[in-house]
């Protein structure tokens, strides 16, 4: 066709942004050979002594990196699955409604923690929960003594879940809403002449006609299993909860820029990105298997 | 019959919306205690009296806040630096969406590129290395460093959306453009953006948010707490120390200085930004992640 | 076509420039040598530089910190201005960084390889930094340029001090050395709650026991409520005890109990074979922590140990009955105690003993920090000098205009037997056996002159009794906190023989640098297990395993060569 002879415009578009990625996405990326060294800063990349494998090996020693994996999965897996429920039934729950202006204006707060960084949500919500907080305080009038938190390994990682699920179920709405107002309105038309109720209604035509929607967004959060949040558990987590809330990005930052343990540090974090790669993939392949959509 | 389920219907609306009231509460509780809290006076904070009224009411924090140099020259930091990030992915993302959201058979190199992009979205070298090589660009202490770095790596996710926004445009516009003989620019140009603002508009906010909120690469990158962005700024502020490793004047000192009233006034301006620009792109928005149709 | 192989040569010229621009950074650092000819002559410790030099550093700047005046900055205020002033140094920051991350800056530093001139260290990243040839021999500058006080205070340690900044015979860092009291973890009991119940100090492991037990059980203070902690434990920023690496200053945590019953974890002792052996893996250890698990499962000890974010809190409301904590703790939350309640009567013990009655608490290093210096920085004696120079003129400059924080390089100096020094002097004055001024001439010793000085103004009569009311709180309670950590939380260190127990080292070794992190939380969240009852005492055994598996063999080795060398 006509376009054939368009390659060299497409390649003169592309080169502004592939230039940018390069010098700060790709060019970094030689670090990565810190991983297979004995690193030694005043000897630079080059000067340091290579050794295969042994940080690798080392690395499978630890009981924390099973325990790091482990608590990013837990955590991610949990915020995956909230983040997925939680605004559906949301969505649900607003779309019963049938005054607009109460609707947008519900839509337009619970939009709002989306939009704050978890350097102010995490100092906002320590001090909300903090010992002495408005949280206990509310316990204490039901006679509950007061927790700590943020502080206690077991309740760490639904914390964290809990206020990630909080910070975005309004911001997920959005394409559940837009799912929503694609159902046909005949639909309804025809379940309210049959007499149907409105959980019925719910139950035979509002579910499957979301349904597509709710398995490609399941589909797609694959690509999240690896990631549980660094911003959010680095401005929330303190050492007493490193057993159950410390994940790789946390663990990795810790280990390279505060431990001085380089080597290890590039290796998880390498481990990381080839499982977080094979995950995109194959989140790429089932989408497109199951739903015929292609990601990217 | 008629009449008692209009009721029992009635009565689930009451109780629906109720519910949703609730919810949307907890969204701007933070909001509210934190302003509750720079309003209270310093001892009412430090002894936890605040819950959601302030106490002992007065503008002290803010009198105070206002003389902290420090804090508006850290203000004016991130508004730059928003400014030049978001600008920058205006303008590369669609450069770099349209040729990607041709297909293999339109664009032979399409593959290679996109997953390269898919592989600088994953893959990464640490932030030693960064660290190295922002030095080595002579970019330590420069605004740059943290639009390029930052941008770098939260434009593959915009690329992504907006191809899919412009897969859905229609095909029939681009091939009618075709025939009467335009080329790809003129297409772009003319023909995709116009067509493109909500998705532009939901990737430039996406830009937005993520440089106002982002904390690290300030910490990283700037030598000196007057070149810090705000939400770095903050981060210092609100981050604890840990007391074992401090000396015994240090330690005396700290639990004189704590001044969360203050802290608060500097969260609850770092706010009000984002505040005042979400709720105008809303329409846009949702409009845009919805023919997007990707969920982060 | 032709534009991709274009794209092709760019990138290979960027990257090999990205390439020759890392190796530049490597190899520059070897050429120097000739620079420090200059210093190899006895040198004037407070000699001006004719022309001004500059000196880049890291520095530590606490944003919470207001003290600075009349629009003083951190890059120039008295102390700087005194540094030009006095030796013609002007001072530059390569950095500024938190308290909370001026270890990230550091190690960002040592990473690229892109050091100030000088900065202030921990022993781990000294450590990393001789390792990677980044850093300067400064044994001759220490052996020209050191003042004499500086040297009389660093000699005090019986070459501790020294030998943590000392590989392959050169000194590569310059220590710093701080008093050694405290590193002696004292019990501090509510005495009046003693009194109330008509108990003594505790002398044995089994009183502290019974002790405790009475604090929780039959209401020591008196208000008809179940609100009493006996023992309390460490919060979520300190430790269960202080260890080889950070010997001092741990708050609340068990270290009285495990000296008591000759069990010092954490420490490198030397094996029955005389060969070093980590004080964690010893039979003696596993003792302690059943003792322990038994105590919190009794509720003799905070059952939320651990948890809190700061044990202080249950001490200043006045639930607490007991803590173990260095002499300073007025310091921390026994002023506000007071405040809260003026008659908890905190007092300080050298107590429980062991099964033999006698004391045996671990010591401290005193050394804690260093400065060192870059490797071709062409004045590295500038740094000693700027160190002399504050122990010189420290108590001349005015803490309200600018906290002593900001004074570049500042190490903390002080003689190590600074405060049991203090509290005899404060006794002799009180006692009318000795005058404020037979004191005055003792500059190693900064505060002693205004301690004595000042002692009338909030001590009470019986000048020989330090109960809580013969205290006078309101005349200037930063003087009542000092004296009293003097007379009550030091005396303890002075009235009883102490057969404390030494570290080999308290310095990491090779090894340790990469594994040390993680074994020691092995260790940590194995031991707080056992003792809080979430695992069975036996996972000792297993820890045991596991600490020689995950290196912890190799680093035993490493400290029996490093002993063997000494």
């Amino acid at each position: 066709m006509r376009s054939k002879g368009f390659a060299k415009h497409y390649y003169m578009m592309l080169a502004p942004g592939f230039i940018w990625l390069f010098f700060f996405s790709i060019v970094p990326m030689f670090g990565i050979i810190i991983a297979f060294q004995n690193f030694n800063p005043g000897q630079g990349i080059l000067g340091s002594e290579f050794v295969g494998l042994e940080t690798f090996r080392y690395m499978f020693e630890l009981n924390d990196t099973m325990n790091v994996f482990f608590n990013t999965i837990y955590i991610a897996v949990m915020k995956i699955i909230g983040n997925l429920i939680i605004p559906l039934i949301f969505a649900l729950m607003l779309n019963e409604v049938r005054y607009t202006i109460f609707k947008r204006s519900i839509q337009t707060i619970v939009y709002l923690p989306h939009f704050l960084s978890w350097v102010i949500l995490g100092g906002v919500l320590l001090d909300i929960f903090a010992f002495q907080g408005p949280v206990n305080q509310l316990l204490g009038m039901f006679g509950i003594n007061p927790i700590l938190f943020f502080g206690t390994p077991e309740l760490f990682p639904f914390l964290v879940a809990g206020s990630d699920v909080w910070k975005e179920f309004g911001f997920n709405t959005i394409i559940y809403l837009a799912a929503l107002t694609g159902i046909n309105p005949a639909l309804y038309e025809a379940a309210g002449i049959d007499g149907a109720s409105r959980w019925r209604m719910l139950w035979h035509v509002t579910l499957p006609g979301i349904r597509t929607t709710a398995v490609l967004l399941a589909v797609l959060s694959l690509g999240n299993v690896l990631n549980a949040g660094f911003d959010q558990i680095f401005n929330l987590y303190n050492p007493l909860v490193y057993s159950t809330g410390d994940i790789i990005d946390t663990w990795v930052y810790r280990a390279g820029l505060l431990n001085l343990q380089y080597e290890l540090a590039t290796a998880v974090g390498l481990l990381k990105s080839v499982a977080g790669f094979i995950l995109i993939s194959l989140s790429y392949y089932l989408a497109y298997k199951f739903t015929n959509y292609r990601i990217f | 019959m008629l009449r008692s389920k209009s009721l029992s219907s009635k009565l689930a609306d009451v109780i629906l919306i109720t519910i949703l009231i609730l919810i949307a509460i907890t969204c701007i509780l933070p909001l509210w205690y934190t302003l509750s809290l720079s309003l209270s006076s310093k001892t009412a904070a430090a002894a936890g009296a605040v819950t959601l009224w302030p106490v002992d009411f007065n503008f002290d924090s803010y009198k105070q806040l206002l003389q902290d140099s420090q804090f508006f020259k850290s203000f004016w930091i991130s508004i730059q630096r928003v400014l030049l990030g978001a600008g920058l992915n205006f303008i590369i993302v669609p450069l770099m969406a349209y040729p990607l959201s041709k297909t293999i058979k339109d664009f032979k190199g399409r593959n290679v590129f996109m997953w390269t992009l898919i592989f600088t979205m994953l893959f990464n070298g640490g932030l030693i290395p960064l660290y190295i090589t922002i030095q080595n660009y002579d970019l330590m202490n420069s605004i740059w460093a943290l639009v390029l770095v930052g941008g770098a790596q939260t434009i593959v996710f915009n690329i992504i959306l907006t191809i899919n926004f412009f897969r859905n445009l229609p095909k029939s516009l681009e091939e009618a453009a075709l025939v009467d003989g335009a080329g790809p620019w003129y297409i772009l140009f003319k023909l995709f953006i116009p067509l493109s603002i909500p998705v532009l508009a939901t990737v430039s906010l996406f830009s937005i948010v993520y440089h106002w909120n982002e904390f690290l690469y300030g910490l990283i990158f700037m030598t000196r707490e007057e070149f810090y962005p705000l939400q770095t700024y903050i981060q210092q502020l609100v981050v604890s120390v840990d007391p074992s490793t401090m000396t015994e004047d240090q330690y005396k000192r700290m639990s004189e200085l704590s001044n969360r009233t203050l802290d608060a006034a500097k969260i609850f301006i770092a706010m009000i930004p984002v505040l005042l620009v979400y709720p105008f792109l809303q329409r846009y928005f949702i409009h845009g992640i919805t023919l997007g149709s990707v969920k982060e | 076509m032709k534009w991709k192989g274009r794209l092709f040569s760019f990138v290979a010229f960027i990257l090999f420039f990205m390439l020759v621009a890392c190796s530049n950074d490597g190899t520059s650092s070897t050429d120097e040598g000739e620079n420090k000819q200059v210093s190899s002559e006895p040198g004037d410790p407070f000699g001006k530089y004719e022309e001004p030099i500059t000196i880049a550093i890291g520095q530590e700047v606490d944003p919470s910190d207001t003290s600075l005046q009349n629009g003083d900055t951190p890059l120039d205020n008295q102390y700087t201005r005194h540094v030009k002033e006095k030796l013609n140094i002007e001072v530059e920051h390569a950095f500024t960084a938190s308290p909370s991350n001026y270890d990230q800056k550091v190690s960002l530093a040592i990473a690229s390889n892109d050091l100030p001139d000088a900065m202030v260290v921990g022993p781990v990243e000294l450590r990393q930094m001789v390792e990677a040839d980044q850093i300067a021999d400064l044994t001759e500058v220490y052996e020209n340029y050191a003042s004499p006080a500086i040297k009389e205070i660093i000699d005090s340690t019986d070459g501790v001090a020294l030998d943590n900044v000392t590989f392959d015979g050169k000194i590569m860092a310059i220590p710093n050395s701080q008093a050694g009291a405290d590193g002696v973890h004292n019990l501090w009991i509510r005495k009046d709650w003693l009194d109330n119940l008509g108990l003594e100090p505790p002398q044995t492991m089994e009183d502290l026991k019974e002790v405790a037990r009475a604090f929780v059980e039959e209401d020591p203070d008196g208000n008809g409520q179940d609100d009493t902690i006996g023992l309390a434990g460490p919060d979520t920023s300190n430790k269960l005890y202080a260890n080889f690496l950070e010997s001092t200053n741990n708050l609340y945590g068990f270290d009285g109990i495990f000296s008591a019953l000759h069990a010092y974890p954490g420490y490198w002792l030397e094996g029955d074979d005389g060969k070093p052996v980590y004080g964690s893996l010893l039979p003696e250890t596993k003792e302690a922590l059943s003792v322990l698990r038994d105590m919190y499962s009794e509720g003799l000890i905070d059952t939320e140990m651990g948890v809190r974010e700061d044990s202080g809190e249950s001490i200043i409301s006045g639930n607490t009955g007991m803590f173990f904590g260095p002499f300073w703790m007025p310091y921390g939350p026994i002023t506000d105690a007071v405040k809260n309640n003026p008659e908890a009567n905190w007092q300080s013990y050298a107590l429980p003993l062991d099964a033999e009655g006698e004391y045996t608490p671990h010591l401290s290093t005193t050394t804690t920090q260093y400065v060192v210096v870059r490797k071709d920085y062409e004045y590295p004696e500038a740094a000693m000098k700027i160190l002399n120079n504050l122990l010189a003129h420290e108590s001349e400059f005015d803490p309200s205009i600018g906290g002593p924080g900001y004074y570049p390089l500042r190490l903390v100096y002080a003689p190590a037997d600074e405060m049991e020094v203090t509290t005899v002097a404060l006794r002799e004055v009180l006692a009318g056996t000795k005058e404020p001024s037979d004191f005055y001439d003792m500059p190693a010793y900064k505060l002693l002159k205004s301690d004595v000085d000042t002692i009338f103004d909030v001590k009470l009569e019986p000048y020989d009794n330090m109960d809580i009311e013969y205290w006078d709180l309101e005349t200037s309670l930063g003087q009542w906190t000092r004296a009293y950590s003097a007379l009550v939380g030091t005396s303890p260190l002075v009235d009883t023989e102490i057969k404390g127990v030494k570290s080999l080292i308290y310095s990491q070794t090779e090894t340790m640098e990469d594994r040390w992190v993680n074994l020691k939380k092995l260790e940590d969240e194995t031991f707080l297990k056992i003792i809080m009852g979430t695992a069975p005492l036996d996972t000792f055994e297993q820890f045991v395993e596991d600490w020689k598996k995950q290196g912890g063999e190799s680093i035993t080795e490493e400290v029996a060569e490093i002993v063997a060398s000494n």
